[in-house]
């Protein structure tokens, strides 16, 4: 799996030159004289070769190394070999010896020990090993004659053989076996059935009562019991087909894909975070979820429902429920923290999360078992893997923005725009053809002065040209002309706005300064300070040149406030006082903003010229962090202080008519300004007006799309992101010697397991080439969905055999291959192979749908016999693998809790959407938020699986911490309560009471035993309770009768 | 290998609740996931096995109190003289990708600390450990330990799981696995967490996960607020009578019911489950109270004394399980990262100092504890985290960055030959030079000191037989006595 022993690999000798001459490990440039005793010493090594090298070689290094088998790319059989060296960097140190990386593995140094997994060197042989490099390390002739032709392992080729193993071959063409006296069967699942017991001399059970078998079904396909109702319905219903009617129905029901959808989420190891170091969420995982319920719903062929999971996006990119079901290869884990060092691993780690999981869940193999070597039990070489991984090469994680009905959306938009486009040519022509007459008209007789325009307004938008913060506050101009505070908070602060005039010779009289809230700010402000408080010590107001000079301050006086926090020292009038000390404050209004007006005195008032500008300054000094977060200032010409709330001036049309005045012909403005003006007139016209307005109005009502935030997997998105130090994926995967991505070895293209490729097919038969240049998307992962789900030539019938064997493993509790996930050479044959065949075929048949499977199985005498145990059968078959009897098994996790929330009547039966954490939530179990590091106590205590690979089947565990759930756990309590008030609502006597809470659990009536042990028990609870002086005696009783019924093994036990 | 042997009913029987409930695996976890081809047998997941090897299990249960965060090995307990002499020079040729700060590599920096020799072994310590430097003869030091991630979580993952990625079935769940529990009402395997509010280790309850392995085999984490385990209690309006009559009513229904389906061995099982429920409401609180100890063993462990009040409960509650059965107790010292547990990067005197007064005198009382009660002869004691520290100081402060190429980890008891020391680093306790252990080894020998052969402790999931030490590990035998 991984790298390590994998330095086995490498190459243990070195490289350097020594080819030609002996110890040219001195650089060839140098040109130092050889030793002197290269000669004696090239005898000496020799010698050692021949006699005691050489065997020591053979017998302990090169079987591995170049005479049987080339380990680690290392050829130790000539000395060619031995100084080349394997995948990795040196390994003889000639000058050195002791330190070469040889004879430290060999000397047990360093990891991997050699000779690998076998017993150490003698302390001689290792001298011995040391004096023949100290000597050279010569060879007087390989170790062996015939040398292994290497084919690359990049290029290895299965066998011819590969294929005959049984899951790899094609779907068997059968016909169910006849007998001759085939009254117990049902169907031809029976056929096959029968003739294995035949074969083992036994005999099937009978059919089970109808009482089971409802139970059986409901449990089975809707995870939950029926209702004493539906049993009573059921039982006096003498239709011969009330059972297959009953399987319709419920296949019908909305709770099937509910209930069968987790089995294919434990296969999808689905869960809605990203595990690792923060376990961040993926709050729009769910749909993924979503997408499985529906699926099964509809029942969706099963083809399709893996080519949406592998594609959706590139297949139907316009289909909601094809980018949901991209989830799929997004639900694996991910680091969220990933250091540089890592980031390359990573991705491979990601890749493999994808194609194991594809593998595994899809076709039964294990394809990530060639990580680091070719599969040691099936036939795929290494190089498949880097072919089947490099399809998800440039496939991300993302969130985006999708319609979730599209149609519907369209065809509202489609109603819409009939009504809206009338609305529209008709502005359209009125400002094409009787506009422009009045515009120009309004330009000629009218008086566009800076006055008359003024004349409307109120106050002028101080629009700040510069903004700046004395002590390092950043203040960023926003839309509606404020500035918003942000970055540092200094204790103290001095805010000064400049603007040239845009009204030059108005004389200016007064001053507005709003404080206005933004959520960025502690309560939304309006001041920085913790509590959204702020405190203006002084406001003051300058006109200088645009050179700064001349500077003469205007006075301010007659403050007003919306609101002050006292009358003193933090009262408005105290922010023009000289004390730094005392100044406007507005606690506690927080959250809400505030205005302040000041007149300019006329004495000081003054007339700008266009050669001056207007400087204002608020200080804040008062108190600690308490500057104004959003201030936003105005200024007004009209001789008499307006109204604070008083219209705001349109600054284009003052900055349009200076323009105009300038000009003298608005042929000459520019079209920014002709547009602004024009404006400012047509607001003033009636007709345009009354037109416009109709079609604002029919533009608010425009449908828009239906917009959900969605978790999906594609390429050319933006790729979901936190904290990493290099990139999301790479645009190319290599073929990686023993799965380093240190050790590169070439670029993998797409290709397929070669097993499954039938006859001479090819990768390219599957491919699809993008259509443009543009597409975002690769299709590799159409071309894996096209090859996927081939039957002729693909591994299509593999995929059908998967599936038909999930299904009948749910529903008899052991698969017909008992190892759901390996079709492999470890994993179990099947028990009846002629009957997993036939009923893939079955499924294509029926274009991949399921539904019918489920009712052939449902339907066959082997699902509706009973479970009655047999010693004598049970001696012939102990595991009840040729189905003698139905195996009764202990139900799932998701089932106790849903069938308790159901029998208490308190199942809130919503559907979809995003799922939660919270215990005390009432909907179905499939709808709790799977958090990888906070997974659900309840369900994980009842084996439901961690969701970090795929999971196949989970065990049956009976353990003491579940009996401890329906003892004590608050919610078992809770249920139990909502259930006995339920039944005492109902029923008025102990014995009514007893027999509907059987009903509803049970599905019958309680024994005369039974009734009589519980009728004591209730009375004896009664008394008791009464004793404590309880409010509630009798309810409590109940309630401890109910939470006995739910841990009945008869409750959570299909039979 | 296949650890789960069929057992008859009778046997069943009277194994039910061999370990924390362990009951009855009911659908028979044949290998590769459950509902396998073989006999419909239930088999009893926690019941105690036999260790490959009886002769070399030296340790019945392990105790693994872990560093959290990766505490320095040359501030600690390898003493590098030359380090001290380089204080404040370059270290040339410094990969600037080994830590998780790329970009705040500082000079070399020596250990603050004072070290000392103690024991008759003479080994080094650092001042930081006054009560731990007592007991120094009692431990095994892996001075050349290395792993494969500079990253908190994948490192945490490989010392837990044995790979640098999540999914895998952690050592306890492992140990537990091979070995069942000894306890009939408790668990076989608990954790315990930083209580003081910093946080859990990196991957949470990961670190403690069953990955494949059947969710019997997850460490049972006892939470440090409210009720460490869950469903302890009966309903609030029930008292124990009221539960007792419950519970026979239970017992008399299922029995009916069980009567009507002869053959059918989880249905008893799942009676007798019950049963052991009702004595583990009375076992598993018994055993968390620490009152029960004697006033001198708590002055010991240094319950009450403020600095280390919190891992002295721990480690008296861990010794508590230990010798009542639990198989294998894993303790956390600090929470998540930073100045929440040894990841000293910003100041190695204030974190170090800090975390090894919390640890110090519980774990040092610990060893003395086990070995007066005769059981330290058979119970292994490690100290480690995920990977030490570099030698460098970490630009910006005076701690020092994450270094997976060398870090020390100790082990006392069950087996292990107190006084040594194995593995070199070099001179300056950057990287592990000889006898390296990767973190495979040092699985490898915990199992292998219990009895436990890691390259036949497997587990088939999804068609590959998995192990703990991957395909890798080689036992360290120097150290076992």
């Amino acid at each position: 799996m991984r790298l390590k022993t994998i330095t086995h690999a490498l190459g243990c000798l070195a490289a350097c030159c020594l080819a030609t001459s002996l110890f040219a490990e001195e650089p060839a440039a140098t040109q130092k004289p050889l030793d002197p005793d290269h000669a004696k010493k090239y005898a000496e090594g020799l010698k050692l070769f021949k006699g005691k090298v050489r065997p020591l070689l053979m017998d302990r290094c090169g079987s591995c190394h170049g005479v049987d088998v080339i380990e680690g790319e290392l050829d130790l059989t000539d000395r060619e070999g031995l100084l080349k060296g394997g995948a990795t960097g040196p390994g003889i140190d000639l000058k050195k010896p002791a330190e070469s990386y040889l004879m430290r593995l060999v000397t047990h140094k360093e990891q991997p020990y050699m000779p690998y997994e076998e017993d150490k060197l003698l302390q001689a042989e290792i001298d011995l090993l040391q004096k023949w490099i100290e000597l050279g390390a010569p060879y007087d002739k390989p170790l062996t004659e015939d040398k292994i032709a290497v084919i690359p392992w990049q290029e290895r080729k299965v066998g011819n053989d590969a294929d005959k193993f049984w899951s790899f071959q094609k779907l068997n063409v059968v016909d169910p076996p006849r007998f001759t006296d085939d009254r117990w069967a049902e169907n031809e699942i029976d056929s096959f059935i029968l003739a294995k017991l035949g074969d083992k001399e036994l005999a099937p059970n009978d059919r089970a009562n109808k009482r089971t078998l409802i139970r059986r079904a409901y449990y089975d396909l809707v995870g939950m019991p029926p209702s004493a109702a539906d049993v009573q319905s059921f039982l006096n219903d003498d239709d011969p087909n009330a059972y297959s009617k009953l399987i319709d129905k419920l296949l019908a029901s909305q709770n099937y894909g509910e209930r069968w959808a987790r089995h294919w989420l434990d296969v999808a190891r689905f869960a809605e975070s990203h595990g690792f170091e923060q376990d961040y969420d993926r709050p729009h995982a769910y749909h993924f979820r979503d997408f499985v319920i529906q699926a099964l719903n509809q029942d969706m062929p099963y083809d399709q429902f893996v080519r949406w999971q592998l594609a959706g996006d590139e297949i139907a990119p316009e289909d909601p429920q094809a980018l949901m079901a991209t989830g799929f290869l997004g639900a694996g884990v991910f680091p969220t923290q990933i250091t540089a060092n890592e980031v390359e691993r990573t991705r491979y780690d990601a890749l493999d999360d994808m194609a194991a999981t594809t593998g595994n869940a899809m076709l039964g193999l294990s394809v990530g078992c060639a990580r680091c070597h070719d599969h040691k039990f099936d036939p795929i070489p290494q190089a498949d893997y880097y072919r089947f991984v490099s399809t998800f090469t440039t496939a991300v994680r993302s969130n985006v923005d999708i319609d979730m009905t599209p149609k519907e959306t369209a065809t509202k938009l489609a109603a819409w725009e009939k009504t809206h486009a009338p609305k529209e040519s008709e502005l359209v022509a009125f400002e094409k053809n009787t506009l422009p007459g009045r515009f120009e008209n309004w330009v000629a007789s009218k008086d566009l002065t800076n006055q008359s325009m003024l004349a409307e307004t109120d106050w002028i938008l101080f629009d700040q040209i510069t903004a700046k913060s004395k002590n390092g506050t950043t203040l960023t101009r926003q839309a509606d002309g404020s500035l918003l505070a942000g970055g540092k908070n200094p204790n103290d602060d001095v805010y000064t706005f400049t603007s040239q005039s845009l009204i030059p010779g108005q004389l200016i009289s007064a001053i507005k300064l709003e404080a206005l809230v933004d959520p960025s700010m502690k309560k939304q402000g309006p001041g920085r300070a913790d509590n959204g408080n702020f405190a203006l010590s002084k406001i003051r107001v300058f006109v200088e040149k645009l050179d700064g000079k001349d500077r003469r301050e205007l006075k301010l006086i007659e403050p007003e406030a919306d609101f002050q926090q006292n009358t003193a020292s933090l009262s408005i009038a105290s922010s023009l006082d000289d004390d730094p000390k005392t100044g406007w404050a507005v606690d506690p209004q927080f959250g809400k903003s505030h205005w302040a007006t000041f007149a300019v005195t006329t004495e000081t008032s003054i007339k700008p010229s266009t050669e001056e500008r207007l400087v204002i300054e608020l200080n804040f000094q008062v108190n600690t962090k308490h500057a104004i977060g959003r201030p936003r200032l105005s200024y007004a010409v009209k001789p008499s202080r307006p109204s604070a709330d008083g219209k705001m001036a349109d600054l284009s049309i003052l900055r349009a008519v200076s323009e105009l005045a300038e000009k003298g012909d608005v042929e000459k403005l520019n079209e920014k300004t002709r547009t602004a003006l024009l404006d400012h007139f047509r607001r003033q016209d009636s007709e345009w007006v009354a037109l416009n307005d109709a079609v604002q109005k029919s533009l608010a009502t425009k449908p828009k799309p239906n917009l959900t935030k969605m978790m999906i997997v594609s390429e050319g998105v933006k790729p979901i992101r936190h904290h990493t130090q290099g990139a999301d994926f790479f645009e190319e995967t290599f073929f990686l010697r023993r799965g380093d991505n240190e050790q590169k070895a070439g670029v993998a293209e797409q290709g397929f397991l070669q097993v499954l490729m039938r006859g001479d097919s090819t990768t390219d038969q599957w491919k699809v080439e993008p259509t443009s240049e543009e597409s975002k998307f690769s299709y590799r992962r159409t071309s894996l969905a096209n090859w996927m789900t081939d039957t002729q030539n693909g591994p299509g019938h593999l995929l059908a055999r998967v599936i038909v064997n999930r299904v009948w493993q749910h529903h008899f509790g052991t698969g017909i291959v008992s190892t759901p996930n390996d079709f492999g050479v470890q994993g179990q044959k099947p028990t009846h192979p002629e009957l997993l065949d036939w009923l893939a075929q079955y499924l294509i048949d029926n274009d991949w749908r399921l539904k019918p499977v489920h009712k052939l199985i449902m339907t066959s005498a082997a699902y509706s016999q009973s479970s009655q145990f047999d010693k004598e059968k049970a001696k012939a078959d102990l595991g009840n693998q040729y189905l003698w009897r139905f195996e009764p098994h202990r139900v799932e996790a998701e089932i106790i809790r849903d069938s308790m929330l159901s029998v208490s009547d308190t199942l809130d039966e919503t559907m979809f959407g995003p799922g939660t954490l919270d215990m005390g939530h009432k909907r179905r179990s499939i709808y709790f938020m799977i958090k990888r590091s906070q997974l659900i106590p309840f369900l994980q205590v009842f084996d439901s699986p961690e969701p970090l690979v795929s999971v196949g089947g989970r065990p049956a565990t009976t353990v003491a911490p579940q009996a401890l759930v329906f003892m004590n756990s608050p919610y078992v309590r809770e249920y139990a309560t909502n259930f006995a008030k339920q039944l005492l609502g109902t029923n008025a006597t102990t014995e009514d009471i007893i027999k509907g809470g059987y009903w509803q659990t049970l599905s019958r009536d309680p024994t005369p035993q039974e009734l009589a042990a519980t009728a004591g028990f209730l009375d004896a609870q009664t008394k008791s309770y009464t004793d404590e002086k309880q409010s509630n005696p009798r309810e409590l009783a109940v309630t401890d009768f109910c939470q006995t019924l739910f841990s009945l093994n008869e409750f959570i036990y299909i039979e | 290998m296949n650890l789960y042997q069929p057992l008859h009913r009778r046997q069943l029987l009277q194994r039910a609740g061999a370990g924390f409930g362990g009951v009855a695996l009911a659908s028979l976890l044949q290998q590769e996931q459950l509902l396998g081809a073989a006999p419909s047998v239930s088999r009893d997941p926690l019941a105690p096995k036999e260790p490959h090897n009886q002769s070399r299990a030296k340790a019945k249960r392990v105790i693994w109190l872990f560093m959290n965060g990766g505490p320095s090995q040359v501030d600690t307990w390898n003493y590098r003289p030359e380090l001290e002499k380089r204080d404040g020079k370059e270290l040339e040729g410094f990969d600037k990708n080994t830590g998780f700060f790329t970009g705040q590599v500082g000079p070399l920096m020596k250990s603050p600390f004072k070290f000392s020799q103690h024991g008759e072994s003479g080994a080094w310590a650092s001042e930081i450990f006054p009560h731990m430097s007592q007991q120094i003869d009692k431990m095994a030091f892996l001075h050349s330990c290395h792993t494969e991630s500079n990253n908190h979580s994948p490192a945490l993952f490989m010392a837990n799981c044995g790979l640098p990625k999540m999914g895998y079935p952690c050592v306890g769940s492992w140990v537990t696995y091979g070995l069942g529990s000894e306890s009939r009402d408790l668990p076989a395997f608990i954790v315990m967490s930083d209580p003081k509010g910093r946080g859990l280790p990196k991957g949470y309850s990961q670190n403690w996960g069953a990955g494949f392995l059947p969710s019997v085999y997850q460490g049972t984490w006892l939470k440090p607020t409210g009720e460490p385990i869950d469903n302890l209690k009966p309903p609030i309006t029930m008292d124990v009578s009221q539960q007792r009559r419950q519970l026979d009513l239970m017992k008399e229904l299922n029995q009916y019911h069980a009567d009507q389906n002869p053959g059918e061995a989880d249905l008893a099982a799942r009676i007798e489950s019950f049963e052991l429920a009702y004595r583990m409401q009375q076992a598993a609180p018994e055993t968390l109270d620490i009152t029960r100890e004697t006033k001198e063993t708590q002055d010991l462990y240094g319950i009450g004394d403020p600095d280390c009040d919190h891992i002295a409960k721990q480690c008296l509650v861990a010794r508590r399980f230990l010798e009542r059965g639990t198989r294998f107790v894993q303790i956390y010292s600090g929470g998540m990262e930073n100045e929440r547990s040894w990841d000293g990067h910003k100041d190695i005197v204030k974190n170090h100092a800090g975390f090894a007064k919390e640890t110090d005198k519980p774990i040092a009382a610990l060893l003395q504890d086990l070995e007066a009660r005769g059981l330290l002869e058979d119970t292994l004691v490690v100290w480690g985290g995920e990977f030490g520290r570099l030698p460098i100081v970490q630009k910006g402060g005076t701690g020092r960055d994450h270094n997976p190429h060398c870090f020390t980890v100790w082990m006392a008891g069950g087996g292990t030959k107190g006084g040594t020391s194995y593995g070199v680093t070099d001179e300056i306790g950057h990287k592990a030079v000889d006898d390296k252990v990767h973190i495979n080894d040092l699985h490898a020998t915990i199992l292998d000191l219990l009895g436990l052969n890691h390259e036949r402790l497997t587990f088939r999931h999804n068609g590959r037989d998995f192990r703990l030490t991957d395909v890798s590990g080689h036992v360290v035998k120097e150290i076992i006595a």
